[in-house]
């Protein structure tokens, strides 16, 4: 009866733990699919949860603490967008430099406004929702559905169909017609804002206050979740599931354990979990041809 | 004035690195004729064209469509004034069906159109003209001929009337060519404009009402087709009279080197490329093959080379089987490979030391596995001075050099070392008069020194110059071999659309 | 002298300015960034871009020593990059190697021996991570960044819980004295000999780059694997060789930290925190060539540096640095942004000297 009561625990905690890897995921998913990589999801994670906390501590109106996240997902997706499309830059230094400083900021933000290099007060968190006594955020229910209408709009709408030409094949889009660097760059601000939704999320949803690891690579993990779903949004739940559970395994062994020094070996769990998943179950994923190369007309 | 479709005037093309693709370029089009435009390789008429279609922004210079004044921002501009332009390589996704293709091209024109819609539109436009293409099949399985009809079509159902197609002919079966005209002239009686590219003057000559020919960036002329022949638009092409003839001397067949036995070979999308090809290439001969590109002429030259498997059969060098050795052991034994892409016979970016020893690297290892890059430079300058590369200096990358320079870089480095044989693909692609002449007498030369030469040539006028005997492929098999006399024009063109002739 | 005048006759001009302006440009813009920072900040930017520059200079040594270990994890991004591989496990091949040379040291007291055990033991997560990308198609970005957190991790539960030093628990068991690395002087002036041993490791890698067959075939591969393969060359044994090498030197500036400078590690991991991504940086505004790295890891060293002398002075949160840093990455990232301003001059300079 135990052993099921803990596994039950394990899976809420798991639905707790997906969202970020979710959000993170279809986003990248969109933007991917238009063929511009964005490797510094983790910073739009650390980012949009310092800014949603600031404006949560600050206004204590999480619906406008959300938004922000939101919105600083879009700045952020609107800068490396111009960088990966406009301006013809590599995707991957840019996602790098991204991370660089996001780390950074997060460490002067947290210095400046609250004097502290550890962690800011707390402040409050959404409201749950109550399923079988377990306390749900309404978030995870919103990021499977917001995976399910962004599975319907890639495959079965004449815009989807268009996003996906532009990493099929830009040149033979541009041709067509389709504005294959305007596409990218709205693809890369609609992916960014998902994540930076997810990185508001960790802060003032799941943790409650904002510290510099709030993130610790889960940025990294929902892009090892796009190659594990093949870049379908559907599979992507599953995935986002599967990488949570790791997490929440994580979390909760270190809880329940006796020895609070091997929590440090539990905390592994999650990355080599993730790692061991994507080596194991390679299949013939097909990646978007024209993913990472910047399109250069003449 | 309202009787031009299309004038340009005074257009320059300057590129970021300084080179002057077009220099004051003045062309216009009459409504309702097909247009030739004329030239060699590097001439400017992609460029012009593309500058039309407003996929390239001309440096200076005026275009007016229909009597009015344009400035495209880009070919979705273009589309909406009513030009089409269907390239050389189609535009259209791969793994996506023909009607998604059509869709999507049409999606950017009109907004909120239904996929039904799309399928009427096309049928009825397919039933004016006269053709056909399966709407729901997906463009990668389909025929090139037949790909480039969904892309007429596309241009047609955005309501093109000016219709430009570059070199549609280069990627075509004879009987596929055919079809081509007949639909052409149809697209005339319907009203539709079209400007026809192409460096090939018989075509030129056959299908067009008048022709402007461009050499290196600046019209040289602007003719009525009917008043001029072949020789005439030669000449004004390249500027000089054309010698289609070179000496050469009467070969005396040698024992065997080269023997291929019923190859079998796939292509990159794994379907069998080499259908059991069998050949003997003997010492100092040139084995022409002759074929359209795309019907296995670069599987069997990579399988040759080693760079590609063999599913099953033999090849035998000297009568050793050297079917499943590596590239640089077949190297070792005197084969040489010439590929039909500089991209993949030269590293761009790396110089012209590096790239002269790119494929004798065991050559130039000391002990350990250090390069010697001082025996590297001598050859290296030995090479540019045997084969007239002209260079700054020998530390230049690659990129810098004129396309002619790299091919004679790439020509040379294959055969300084006088292989036994020599497997050259497409080796004067994109040359001009001059670079080209020299490779061919090059390649006859060494004939006569008694190296083997199996020559892929999409381009008919050099199989026929060079070779000793012909082969002419087609689907993978071999349809027929023999000497150049034993073949007439008609007869090689027939061969190589497939049909069988005794 | 004629050697010197034909190679850069090789290239032309343009390539040196434009790579000036690429570098200078980026720099420029990170540090007005960074002073718009402080100014919003409320410090005094004149005083902070001041320290931040100079600040490095007070202590040579440190400096320089400083510089050494961004120099290698420099390294460990550079070559798997020519291969076609991000090899961000930089940091995770830090913590391995320099746990593995203690340990090492700590066993046999053999310098030599710790200081190659730690290049090994990155060897093989580098080696391990191609493996993954070649024969798995696990995207390497991926494999490497879980692998630093794993050995993060592990690395601290080993310090915390095993090799501890009884009478410091927070610091790891001291490296002995027949396995340390110590400084060497030059006149007056004392260094710690990391930086020179680094230096060979540099030509050591230039060497192999540019003048062995292995080194040619990791940058024929990078460049153009299609060619490779014509070439005779194998582009997936490149990555792995790459990988290999790559994974050694992130090794090696771990043996350079642990036996060479802080002689422990610490349960935080404070002394190797950063570095891996900081040699990211470091390659990239090095272009990638061993020889330029030197000079970009001195440059970064002196930021850090700075950014810590700006701390301890004004005050300023010192992570200015790291964001500085960043955006220097990013500028980075735009190579062809250069190059289309300075040829879009050009054209323009000859259309209007209607050129021939």
């Amino acid at each position: 009866m135990e052993i099921i009561e803990s596994l039950i625990d394990l899976v809420f905690l798991a639905f707790t733990s997906m969202v970020p890897l979710l959000l993170g995921a279809i986003g990248e998913i969109i933007n991917e699919r238009s063929g511009v990589v964005n490797i510094g999801i983790e910073g739009i994670f650390l980012l949009s949860a310092l800014t949603s906390t600031i404006v949560n501590y600050f206004t204590n109106n999480l619906g406008l603490a959300l938004l922000t996240g939101v919105v600083t997902g879009m700045a952020i997706g609107s800068l490396h967008g111009l960088i990966s499309t406009y301006l013809r830059g590599d995707q991957i230094v840019a996602g790098v430099g991204l991370n660089v400083f996001a780390y950074g900021m997060s460490v002067i933000a947290l210095v400046t406004i609250w004097g502290t290099f550890g962690n800011s007060p707390s402040v409050s968190t959404i409201p749950k929702l109550k399923v079988f006594g377990h306390a749900v955020s309404p978030l995870v229910p919103t990021s499977i559905a917001v995976a399910v209408i962004v599975w319907y709009f890639l495959y079965k709408t004449g815009l989807g169909l268009r996003l996906r030409a532009c990493g099929e094949d830009p040149k033979a889009a541009e041709a067509m017609g389709i504005n294959v660097l305007r596409t990218r760059l709205l693809a890369t601000i609609i992916g960014a804002s998902l994540a930076g939704l997810g990185g508001s999320y960790l802060s003032i949803d799941w943790v409650g206050q904002f510290t510099k690891e709030i993130s610790a690579g889960r940025g990294f993990i929902a892009l090892a979740n796009v190659a594990f779903s093949n870049w379908n949004p559907l599979t992507a739940i599953l995935g986002a599931f599967i990488f949570g559970f790791f997490d929440a395994l994580a979390i909760h062994l270190s809880i329940v354990s006796l020895q609070p020094a091997l929590a440090y070996l539990f905390k592994i769990i999650p990355y080599l979990g993730t790692l061991a998943v994507v080596s194991i179950f390679f299949r013939r994923t097909r990646i978007p041809p024209a993913l990472g190369k910047p399109y250069i007309k003449e | 004035m309202s009787e031009l479709a299309v004038e340009m005037r005074n257009v320059w093309k300057v590129y970021p690195d300084g080179t002057i693709a077009l220099r004051g370029v003045d062309f216009s089009v009459r409504k309702g004729e097909i247009h030739g435009l004329l030239g060699e390789n590097g001439a400017g008429k992609t460029t012009l064209m593309r500058i039309l279609y407003g996929e390239i922004r001309p440096s200076r210079g005026e275009i007016r469509v229909f009597g009015r004044k344009v400035s495209f921002r880009g070919p979705w501009d273009a589309v909406k004034n009513g030009i089409g332009m269907v390239y050389q390589h189609f535009s259209l996704i791969p793994s996506f069906t023909v009607l998604e293709n059509l869709y999507l091209s049409l999606t950017s024109i009109k907004k909120g159109i239904s996929i039904d819609y799309v399928r009427k539109l096309a049928n009825e436009i397919m039933s004016k003209v006269g053709f056909e293409v399966p709407l729901d099949a997906k463009v990668e399985g389909l025929a090139i001929g037949v790909q480039q009809r969904v892309e007429i079509l596309k241009t047609l159902m955005r309501n093109a009337k000016i219709l430009i197609l570059d070199e549609p002919t280069s990627v075509l079966t004879p009987i596929e060519v055919e079809e081509l005209f007949k639909t052409l002239i149809r697209l005339k009686r319907l009203g539709i404009t079209i400007i026809f590219i192409s460096h090939k003057l018989k075509e030129v000559k056959r299908i067009t009402d008048r022709v402007t020919v461009l050499r290196k960036g600046r019209v040289v002329g602007v003719v009525d087709t009917r008043e001029v022949n072949e020789a005439d638009l030669a000449k004004m092409m390249v500027g000089r009279e054309v010698f289609l003839r070179l000496k050469k001397a009467p070969i005396s067949p040698k024992e065997p080197i080269l023997v291929v036995e019923d190859l079998w070979v796939k292509d990159d999308r794994g379907l069998d490329a080499v259908r059991g090809i069998s050949l003997t290439l003997k010492k100092g001969e040139i084995l022409g093959i002759a074929g359209i590109q795309g019907n296995g002429q670069r599987e069997l030259a990579e399988a040759i080379a080693g760079l590609r498997p063999v599913i099953r059969g033999r090849i035998l060098l000297e009568n050793e089987d050297i079917t499943n050795l590596p590239p640089y052991l077949r190297y070792r034994k005197g084969l040489s490979y010439i590929p039909d892409s500089r991209s993949v016979g030269l590293i761009l970016d790396l110089n012209v030391i590096s790239n002269s020893i790119l494929t004798k690297l065991r050559d130039f290892v000391g002990k350990g596995t250090t390069i010697l890059w001082s025996k590297a430079r001598e050859f290296a300058g030995s090479l540019t001075r045997r084969f007239n590369v002209v260079v700054e200096s020998l530390n230049t990358p690659v990129k810098y050099l004129s396309g002619g320079n790299q091919q004679k870089l790439m020509v040379g480095r294959e055969v300084a070392v006088l292989p036994k044989v020599i497997v050259a693909s497409e080796p004067t692609h994109g040359l001009d008069v001059s670079a080209t002449e020299y490779i061919r007498s090059l390649l006859i030369k060494l004939r006569e020194m008694g190296v083997a030469i199996l020559l892929i040539s999409s381009d008919l006028d050099e199989i026929l110059q060079l070779s000793d005997r012909i082969a002419v492929i087609y689907e993978g098999k071999i349809m027929a071999i023999g000497k150049p006399q034993d073949f007439t024009l008609e007869k090689l063109g027939l061969l190589m659309g497939g049909v069988k002739v005794e | 002298m004629n050697k010197l005048s034909s190679l850069l006759r090789g290239w032309r001009l343009s390539e040196y300015v434009v790579i000036a302006v690429e570098v200078c440009g980026s720099i420029a813009l990170g540090i007005g960034i960074a002073t718009l920072l402080l100014y919003t900040l409320g410090f005094d930017p004149g005083k902070g871009i001041t320290l931040l520059l100079g600040g490095g200079f007070t202590d040579l040594d440190y400096l320089l020593s400083r510089a050494t270990f961004i120099m290698m994890t420099g390294l460990a991004f550079s070559i798997p990059l020519m291969a076609g591989l991000f090899n961000i496990g930089g940091e995770g091949q830090m913590y391995l190697g320099g746990l593995v040379s203690l340990l090492t040291a700590i066993y046999t007291g053999n310098l030599f021996l710790a200081l190659i055990a730690g290049g090994i033991a990155g060897l093989t997560l580098g080696l391990f991570i191609a493996v993954l990308r070649v024969y798995r198609g696990v995207n390497e970005v991926i494999s490497s960044i879980m692998l630093n957190w794993t050995l993060y991790y592990l690395t601290i539960y080993l310090v915390t819980n095993t090799f501890y030093d009884p009478l410091a628990p927070h610091e790891s068991i001291k490296v002995p004295q027949s396995a340390r690395l110590g400084l060497i002087s030059i006149g007056d002036f004392k260094l710690h000999i990391i930086f020179p041993i680094s230096l060979v490791f540099i030509l050591l890698a230039y060497f192999v780059l540019y003048h062995t067959k292995i080194g040619f075939e990791i940058r024929a591969s990078g460049l153009a694997p299609k060619a490779a393969k014509y070439a005779g060359l194998n582009p997936e044994r490149a990555m792995i060789y790459a990988m290999c090498l790559g994974g050694f030197f992130g090794g090696i500036a771990g043996s350079l930290n642990v036996l060479g400078f802080t002689y422990y590690i610490d349960t935080l991991l404070t002394t190797m925190y950063g570095m891996g991504f900081d040699g990211i940086g470091v390659a990239l505004m090095g272009r990638g060539h061993p020889i330029g790295i030197v000079f970009s890891s001195v440059f970064f060293s002196m930021l850090i540096i700075g950014g810590q002398s700006m701390q301890m002075v004004l005050n300023a949160p010192k992570e200015v640095a790291d964001a500085l840093s960043g955006i220097i990455i990013m500028a980075l990232a735009l190579p062809y942004v250069y190059r289309m301003a300075l040829s879009y001059l050009r054209a323009r300079r000859m259309i209007a000297h209607g050129d021939h």
